[in-house]
C-alpha cells in the first residue's frame, strides 16, 4: 500500500509563560492508503498534539511531515489551509457545526472554500448526506437534531471534498453508547470503501475497530501494534 | 480557490438576517448620518433653487437696486429720498446702465362704474418692463411721450383688469384713479411663480395687483409728491454688475456728503452669499453627519469585535475546514460594509420620506440629487470600511486550535 503519510522525528512545544513544554518529543509514523488507525494514550499525552500536525492546523516545531509525498512542515498558513480544505476531513468530539446554517450548508462548507459552484454545492452535499442516511434532514438546523444524527452531518462534511484522510478527534466523545457505535459502524465502513481513517481516543473499545493502534504517553510512541 | 464577493455578500447577508435585532440595532448610526445627509443637502438645494428662482423672477442677476438704508442713523440729516432731478444726474452718470426706473408708489383708490378699490400705483419709467423682465400682454406700456407729456394713462395688472372688466376689454376704458380720470392703455402679463410647488400659493401673486402710471402725471399732477425713495436699475449683463454696483455705491455717498443713508443691493451679489451661506450651512451640517456616521463607525466596530469573540469557534471551524486568513479577513469586512450599507440605504429611504414631509410642510419642491444618494451611500460604505478593517484583521488573525477550542 501507498504511504499517505510519514512523518519523521517530529517534535513540538508549547510556551506557557517562560517555561517550554515539550508536548511532541520526536515521533516517526508511517500510515498508509485505507489504514484505519486510533491514536490512543491518556490526557496530555500529546495525541491531541499529534492530531493537530497530521491535520495541519499546527506546524511542528520540529522534523518533517510527507502527506502524500509532499513536505508540509514547511508550507505557509494559506497553503495549509488549502491542504486542509482538499485532503482532510475534520471529526470533531463536539460536532462543530455552525449553529445557523443548516445540515446541507454546514456539509458544503468545504466545497464553498474550494470554490465550487453553488449547484455543484448542493449537488455533492445532498448524496454525501444520503451516504450517511440523513437524506431528508437537509434543511434542519444543528439545534434540531440528535448528538448521533450532527455527528453523522460532520462526518458528511468530512468527506464531502474527498480528503486523503479523514481525522476524528473523539468522535464518539460526546454521545450515548447506542449513537456511539453507530457512528463507529460508519467509520468502519468509511474504512471498507477505502477512507484512511486516523481516530484519536482514550477509550480502549473504541480503538479496538482500527486495524493499528497507536499508543502515546509522554510526547513519545510507545507501541504500534497492529490489530 | 477564492471565495468570490457573491458568496462573501450572500453569507454576510444570512448573517445580517439571522442577527436582525443586533444589526438594526448596529446601524442606527449610519441610519441617522446617512438620512441627515439627504434631509440637509436637498433643504438646502431646494431653498437655494427657490431663491433664485425668484431672483430670476424678479429681473435676474443684472439688476441692482438703490434703496433706504434702515440700518442708518436718521439723525444725520441728510435726505432719506432722491428727487426726479437728482435721479437724472444719477442716470447721466451711469450711461452703462441698461435700464433705469425710479420707484413712487401710492395706495390709490379705483373706482369703474359702482365699483372702487384700492391698488399700489407706481409712477414709473418706460424702462421698468426690461427691469422686471416683465412685459405686457394688452395694448402698450407707458412710454417717453407720456412721460413727457404728463398723459393720464394708466397700465393695469392682471387682477384689477379682472376685478373691473372680467373678461371684457379694458384698453380703451377710462378709469377713475384718485379721483382722476385716466385712460387704460395697456394690461400686464399675469405674473406667476414658474416650477411652483402646487401646494404653494403664487408668490408673484401681489404683482398683478399693481398699477402703473408716468412717474411725471404722479409727480405734477397731485397724486404724489417729488420723493424717489427706491432705484431699481439693469446692468448689461451679469459680469458687468457688480462694477456697476460699486459705481453707484459711491455717486450715492458723495450726493449724501458720505453718510450711508442709502443701500444698494445687487441680486448677483444677494445670490453668491446665498451661495457661500449655503456652503457654510452645508459644511456645518456634513460636520454633524461625519460626526454621526463616525459615532455609527465605533459602535458597528465595536458590535464586531464582540461579534468576533462571540463566533470564535465558527472562525475556528471555518478555518478547519479550509478557510483562510483572508477568506476569514473578507468574510467579516465584507459583511461590515455590508451592515453599514443597509444602514446607509435605511438612512437614505428615511431622509427621502422626511423630504417628503418637510416638503409639503415648507411647501417647496424638495428634491434629492442622484449625487445626494450616492455621496450618502459611499459614505455609509467608507464607513463599513473603516469600522470592518480592524476587527476583520484580529478575526483573520485567530489561532485555528485556540479558536476550535474557544468556548
Amino acid at each position: 500500500m501507498e504511504k499517505i503519510i510519514s512523518i519523521k522525528g517530529i517534535t513540538k512545544d508549547y510556551k506557557m509563560g517562560k517555561v517550554i513544554v515539550p508536548a511532541l518529543r520526536g515521533i516517526d509514523l508511517d500510515i498508509h492508503k485505507g489504514d484505519f488507525v486510533a491514536i490512543t494514550g491518556p490526557s496530555g499525552s500529546g495525541k491531541s498534539t499529534l492530531m493537530h500536525i497530521l491535520g495541519c492546523l499546527d506546524s511542528p516545531t520540529q522534523g518533517n511531515y510527507l502527506l502524500n509525498n509532499r513536505n508540509v512542515s514547511t508550507r505557509n498558513k494559506s497553503k495549509l489551509a488549502e491542504i486542509r480544505n482538499k485532503q482532510i476531513g475534520f471529526v470533531f468530539q463536539t460536532f462543530n457545526l455552525l449553529p445557523h446554517l443548516n445540515m446541507q450548508k454546514n456539509v458544503e462548507l468545504p466545497l464553498m472554500y474550494s470554490g465550487f459552484s453553488p449547484r455543484k454545492r448542493a449537488k455533492l452535499a445532498k448524496k454525501v448526506l444520503s451516504e450517511v442516511g440523513l437524506a431528508n434532514r437537509l434543511k434542519h438546523k444543528p439545534s434540531e437534531l440528535s448528538g448521533g444524527q450532527r455527528q453523522r452531518v460532520a462526518i458528511a462534511r468530512a468527506i464531502v471534498n474527498s480528503p486523503s484522510i479523514i481525522l476524528a478527534d473523539e468522535p464518539t466523545g460526546n454521545l450515548d453508547t447506542a449513537s456511539g457505535m453507530d457512528i463507529l459502524s460508519i467509520f468502519t465502513e468509511l474504512h471498507k470503501q477505502g477512507h484512511t481513517v486516523i481516530m484519536v481516543t482514550h477509550d480502549p473499545s473504541v480503538a479496538k475497530r482500527a486495524n493499528k493502534i497507536i499508543k502515546l504517553v509522554d510526547g513519545v510512541i510507545v507501541n504500534g501494534d497492529i490489530n | 480557490m477564492a471565495i468570490s464577493i457573491k458568496e462573501n455578500l450572500i453569507v454576510g447577508f444570512s448573517d445580517f438576517w439571522s442577527r436582525k435585532i443586533r444589526s438594526i440595532i448596529v446601524i442606527l448610526g449610519i441610519i441617522l448620518g446617512t438620512m441627515s445627509i439627504i434631509v440637509v443637502t436637498s433643504i438646502i438645494n431646494g431653498i437655494n433653487k427657490t431663491t433664485m428662482a425668484w431672483l430670476m423672477e424678479r429681473g435676474g442677476l443684472a439688476k441692482i437696486s438703490i434703496e433706504r438704508n434702515w440700518d442708518n442713523d436718521t439723525t444725520s440729516g441728510e435726505r432719506e429720498y432722491f428727487n426726479l432731478k437728482e435721479f437724472e444726474q444719477i442716470s447721466s452718470l451711469i450711461p452703462e446702465a441698461k435700464y433705469i426706473n425710479p420707484q413712487m408708489n401710492r395706495h390709490l383708490s379705483f373706482s369703474y362704474k359702482q365699483d372702487t378699490q384700492y391698488f399700489s400705483t407706481f409712477g414709473v419709467l418706460a424702462d421698468l418692463t426690461g427691469i422686471e423682465e416683465w412685459d405686457i400682454s394688452k395694448g402698450r406700456f407707458i412710454n417717453d411721450f407720456d412721460i413727457k407729456q404728463n398723459n393720464d394713462v394708466i397700465v393695469i395688472g392682471s387682477y384689477i383688469k379682472d376685478t373691473f372688466f372680467g373678461n371684457k376689454n379694458a384698453i380703451g376704458e377710462i378709469i377713475t384713479v384718485h379721483n382722476r380720470r385716466m385712460k387704460i392703455i395697456g394690461v400686464m402679463e399675469h405674473r406667476f411663480m414658474k416650477n411652483n410647488h402646487p401646494m404653494q400659493q403664487n408668490g408673484l401673486a401681489y404683482l398683478n395687483r399693481r398699477a402703473f402710471i408716468p412717474i411725471s402725471t404722479m409727480i405734477n399732477k397731485g397724486t404724489g409728491e417729488d420723493k424717489i425713495f427706491r432705484i431699481d436699475l439693469k446692468a448689461n449683463d451679469v459680469e458687468s454688475a457688480s462694477a456697476l454696483g460699486a459705481k453707484l455705491e459711491n455717486i450715492i455717498l458723495n450726493m449724501r456728503h458720505g453718510k450711508p443713508v442709502f443701500r444698494i443691493r445687487s441680486a448677483k451679489d444677494e445670490a453668491q452669499t446665498m451661495k457661500k451661506n449655503s456652503e457654510i450651512f452645508q459644511l456645518v451640517f456634513t460636520l454633524i453627519s461625519a460626526i454621526s456616521l463616525f459615532v455609527g463607525a465605533i459602535v458597528i466596530s465595536n458590535i464586531m469585535l464582540a461579534t468576533i469573540k462571540e463566533r470564535t469557534r465558527e472562525i475556528g471551524i471555518r478555518l478547519a475546514v479550509g478557510a483562510r486568513r483572508r477568506d476569514i479577513f473578507f468574510q467579516f469586512l465584507v459583511q461590515t460594509i455590508l451592515v453599514a450599507v443597509i444602514g446607509g440605504i435605511f438612512g437614505i429611504i428615511t431622509g427621502l420620506s422626511i423630504l417628503n414631509i418637510v416638503s409639503k410642510f415648507l411647501e417647496m419642491e424638495l428634491f434629492a440629487n442622484t449625487s445626494t444618494i450616492v455621496f450618502a451611500l459611499l459614505s455609509s460604505a467608507v464607513v463599513g470600511l473603516l469600522a470592518g478593517v480592524i476587527p476583520a484583521i484580529i478575526a483573520s488573525r485567530l489561532d485555528p486550535i485556540r479558536a476550535l477550542r474557544y468556548q
